[in-house]
């Protein structure tokens, strides 16, 4: 049975290549067991395979044959629902049952893994992003000899993606990893004799990165004015000592001392002993009542931050931008924070229908189309990587994706930034046209001199050295699988098609083709059309930007 | 759009080897770049660098050069409780310059005691980004703009970065003082400015970009030596050379291109110099300064005269264990920093070659036990056979919690301006007088433009 002819209206849909097919029976087999499909195809079948692959470049770790042949099948909604109802791939039981002798190594493999092979995709981007929001980094002294420890943070995230906004702040709040990483965990309040005051490292960046920002916004993310034409700041130094005085008093789980408490990964509790319960100023100056305890009025401050007006903005663009644009309209935003402030249920900061408005909102289908100069953004590298192995099906001879440092290729790594800035700001602007023109491009703080090569070359490894076939693969390299385009490449248009349709959402620019025609004309080998022309494809721009 | 088909058109002529090092530059060259800056010609002549070591995340420097004795100790102590180093420890200093005040260093900084004794290193008391000078006073009742978002991380470093003045434009003070020495590098197609830590908004001027390298130098491309590699090189470079539609992609490929183009040029001049004798710290620092060493070797290959290197050394937001964190960030920097003085002199550069610190911030001389936060003011350090060492500048602080120079819990107003401490790093460089406002516009708000510490 093939699902292709009624997933995709024919007059829209350019041929596909039976080869690549995919069935909903094999799905059905090899994925539900006999318990049949749950889920029945719904009406918003995507208009055309490109419109499909260009999705699936947002809400995967790029398109591969079974999240192309699902989305097909399922249309938008029901294989968002679907993807938001598989359990989450996770990190930290794998990571010890890998034994006590366990690295960041291991971590970033179960990351790779989970990224390239997991089937719950849109909730494993949906971590990464969260990650890229809340960070936490293994470059901190206290967690660089943990990755447990991050595994757990990790996971938290995976399983929260698609909860309320509210109760992920809380869980990232109380997880000991951020109680490590902004200092937290065992903050106590003030001891006047000794001059010391609470340590305001959290009550900062919890407003600054986590939840509202520097700048009062409107709904559309851009600053409010006020009647001179300033910008209106969200908070003063005096708001954040105020909630540094809140944050105080949290210790390990299970603690029964101050200082002496045993390391453990569950949320942290609090010690009364060691709470402020002055009165204290908070964000829009609100002055928390004295005498309260620690729980209450931690989840007193979370209910006010998360109730803020600026969230929704400050937040649902970022969204915007590590999964669609870097440069939404404000329209756009607005639209993603209504659907934040109310899900059509009444519920608040509802990530799970957050992340679907910014991915089937119209300009993410048609801004290419309407506003095809400012659209897209680049690629985080490490995506660049996930589309290539995801395309090739690639996979080690021992079955790990052991890839510890691609910070060296592209810049970053899973909960590996420099610091809580995480690896870009997202108003960051490279040096020359970019700037000229007034686009934002973050990723692009990751792309200079030394990355710039470095990544062609990790593709390099991933294309024309590593390919299942060739002679003497080491166990843990990771092989792509050339045998379906290399059966093409005798016939360079169709190859020239293959790699546009899984590379590029049919996009190749004639220029581009041209390159790989002539370079077909030296090499006439298939595999090593194949490969070569992959790593070309991959090493351009077209590539790189997602649009 | 013009200037970026001028900077691909270039690239590509300089990949070709066709640009030629001449001892002047001639108009043809000089016309390459959009901005014809003046330049010092008294400057001219010789090879001078500046090297930004960057203290990320606010180095609490009020640990490193610390009160010995008298009232500054008592205060010291009373305010910094359990983080306070013990009398007793600290290592002294004598400088030139004496002001009745006992101020030494921590134990973990004796080679910063070394260099400041051989008069190779100077201490500038309390700099802090200020639009124009502040009282406490005036902090207090709003009259005098405050710096915006103080104590905030990614705020303080853009303005130390950016300078004071103008944290709107995208540029960064180094890059546009490199605007103005660009016509002494001959029309080489290095960026003068020369990252390896990364991107830094420091390095971006007008018209120079920085460059990046990792501490082993460049990245060369894989598999494109040989009959097939030269096809695949060829291909590569075809890809990218294509008339990008979108502007993204036009930037990306600028970027690979430049570095593709720059790569062998620089490896090939690494490859030539003699090894260096010194020997080098194996820490993150100790490998990016010896990379830096190791390009101020090649600087008469390469024929240029002026280039501004940036490093950076993570860790110093120390909120927690800072008893522990601090000594340990201090010993590594030491190291490295003794290691690149001997450097220098092996390469016979020390004249040349000036180092100073940044950092965004000082920290609270109150603690929470554990660590401190973020403040404003703090001390840096200039090193190098040009400065005029063994001496501190400027006026270091009353410790005294809110006493006259603390705006809260021990968070030091600063008194010089990252303006005049730029000011004068440029100065020496080479930007002209007549220029230093254009690089700092706020300059002409502080009563120094040159502090005199190089």
């Amino acid at each position: 049975m093939s699902n292709r002819g009624h997933t995709i209206s024919s007059s829209r849909r350019p041929a596909i290549a039976t080869s690549i097919a995919f069935t909903a029976s094999l799905w059905l087999t090899a994925c539900s067991g006999g318990g049949g499909d749950p889920y029945t195809p719904g009406t918003d079948l995507p208009a055309s395979e490109q419109e499909a692959m260009r999705f699936l470049q947002r809400a995967t770790f790029g398109p591969d044959e079974a999240s192309f042949d699902r989305l097909s099948y399922l249309g938008y909604t029901t294989f968002l629902q679907e993807q938001r109802e598989l359990p989450p791939s996770l990190q930290e039981g794998r990571l010890l049952s890998l034994g006590t002798d366990v690295g960041q190594s291991d971590r970033q493999e179960i990351w790779w893994r989970n990224a390239v092979r997991g089937r719950d995709q849109l909730r494993q981007r949906m971590a990464f992003a969260l990650s890229q929001i809340f960070v936490v980094s293994d470059r901190h002294d206290g967690l660089d000899g943990d990755p447990v420890m991050l595994a757990s943070y990790y996971d938290m995230l995976s399983r929260h993606a698609f909860s309320t906004y509210r109760e992920l702040l809380e869980q990232v709040t109380l997880h000991p990893a951020m109680g490590i990483y902004l200092s937290m965990l065992r903050n106590r309040k003030p001891d006047p004799t000794r001059n010391i005051r609470p340590d305001e490292n959290y009550a900062r960046e919890i407003m600054q990165l986590f939840s509202i920002g520097l700048l009062e916004l409107e709904q559309n993310g851009t600053p409010r004015l006020d009647t001179l034409g300033q910008e209106i700041p969200t908070y003063t130094q005096a708001e954040i000592e105020g909630l540094a005085h809140v944050f105080t008093g949290w210790n390990y789980a299970g603690a029964t001392g101050w200082s002496g408490a045993t390391p453990n990964r569950r949320p942290m509790e609090p010690n009364e002993n060691y709470h402020d319960r002055n009165a204290k100023l908070i964000v829009g100056a609100y002055l928390c009542p004295s005498g309260v305890d620690a729980e209450s009025e931690l989840a007193f401050v979370l209910d006010r931050l998360a109730a803020h007006p600026n969230v929704a903005p400050f937040l649902g663009k970022q969204l915007i931008q590590r999964f669609v644009t870097s440069n939404p309209s404000a329209a756009y935003v607005a639209r993603v924070s209504a659907v934040w402030r109310d899900d059509g249920n009444g519920v608040r900061g509802n990530l799970g229908a957050v992340l679907q408005a910014v991915l089937t909102d119209a300009e993410a289908f048609d801004g290419h189309v309407q506003s095809p100069q400012t659209f897209g953004k680049l690629k985080e590298g490490v995506l660049m990587q996930t589309a290539i192995w995801r395309a090739f099906a690639a996979r080690a001879n021992n079955g790990f994706y052991g890839y510890s440092n691609p910070e060296t290729s592209y810049g970053q790594a899973a909960l590996r930034a420099d610091s809580v800035f995480n690896f870009y700001r997202p108003d960051h602007r490279p040096q020359g046209e970019l700037t000229t023109l007034a686009l934002d491009a973050p990723e692009f703080q990751l792309l200079d001199q030394n990355t710039a090569i470095a990544s062609v070359n990790q593709l390099y490894r991933s294309t024309i050295v590593n390919w299942r076939g060739r002679s003497t693969p080491a166990a843990g390299d990771v092989l792509v699988d050339v045998t379906e385009p290399m059966a093409l490449a005798t016939d360079p248009e169709a190859l020239i098609q293959w790699l546009d349709r899984w590379l590029l959402a049919s996009a190749m620019p004639s220029g581009l083709a041209q390159v790989l025609r002539t370079h077909m004309t030296q090499v006439t080998d298939p595999r090593r059309r194949v490969t070569e022309c992959a790593w070309l494809v991959a090493a351009s721009p077209q590539f790189a930007v997602q649009k | 759009m013009s200037r970026h088909l001028d900077r691909r058109a270039f690239l590509r002529s300089a990949a070709k080897g066709a640009f030629a090092v001449t001892a002047v530059p001639t108009l043809g060259q000089l016309s390459q770049w959009t901005e014809l800056a003046a330049f010092n010609p008294a400057a001219a002549g010789t090879y001078k660098a500046l090297v930004c070591l960057y203290l990320s995340g606010g180095h609490d420097s009020f640990n490193m050069l610390v009160p010995r004795s008298g009232a500054d100790y008592t205060a010291y102590a009373a305010t910094r409780d359990v983080l306070a180093v013990p009398s007793a420890s600290v290592l002294p200093l004598t400088p030139i310059t004496s002001t009745g005040r006992d101020f030494g260093l921590h134990p973990s900084a004796s080679a910063l005691q070394t260099l400041f004794a051989a008069g190779k290193l100077a201490f500038v008391a309390n700099v802090g980004t200020l639009v124009r000078p502040i009282t406490k006073a005036q902090y207090q009742s709003g009259s005098v703009q405050k710096p915006k978002n103080l104590f905030s991380h990614s705020d303080q470093t853009n303005l130390w970065n950016a300078q004071s003045a103008l944290p709107t434009l995208p540029h960064g003070w180094a890059g546009r003082m490199a605007d103005f020495v660009l016509p002494l590098n001959n029309g080489h197609p290095l960026s003068p400015a020369i990252t390896l830590a990364g991107s830094t908004r420091l390095l971006r001027g007008q018209t120079v970009a920085p460059y990046a390298m990792t501490t082993s130098g460049t990245v060369t491309l894989s598999g494109t030596t040989g009959t097939d590699g030269a096809r695949r090189l060829a291909a590569l470079q075809s890809v990218l050379a294509q008339g990008h539609a979108h502007p993204m992609e036009r930037a990306f490929a600028d970027v690979r291109e430049e570095a593709i183009a720059l790569d062998g040029q620089i490896r090939n001049a690494l490859t030539a110099a003699p090894a260096l004798a010194t020997v080098f710290p194996d820490t993150s620092l100790g490998r990016q300064l010896r990379m830096v060493a190791r390009m101020i070797g090649i600087r008469g290959t390469l024929g240029v005269q002026r280039q501004v290197f940036f490093v950076r050394l993570d860790g110093f937001d120390t909120h927690d264990n800072q008893i522990t964190y601090l000594p340990t960030l201090l010993a590594a920097m030491g190291a490295a920093l003794a290691a690149f003085q001997a450097a220098m002199v092996e390469l016979a550069a020390e004249p040349d070659v000036t180092l100073f610190s940044m950092s965004e911030f000082g920290r609270t001389l109150t603690t929470n036990g554990r660590g401190t936060d973020h403040g404003w003011g703090g001390v840096q350090f200039v090193q190098g056979g040009a400065v005029n060492g063994r001496d501190i500048y400027g006026t270091m602080p009353n410790y005294t919690l809110d006493g006259p120079d603390d705006v809260g819990s021990g968070r030091i107003l600063p008194t010089i301006a990252v303006d005049q401490y730029a000011a004068t790093l440029a100065t020496w460089f080479g930007v002209a007088p007549g220029d230093l406002a254009t690089v700092f516009p706020r300059l002409s708000q502080f009563s120094s433009s040159n502090l005199g510490f190089v």
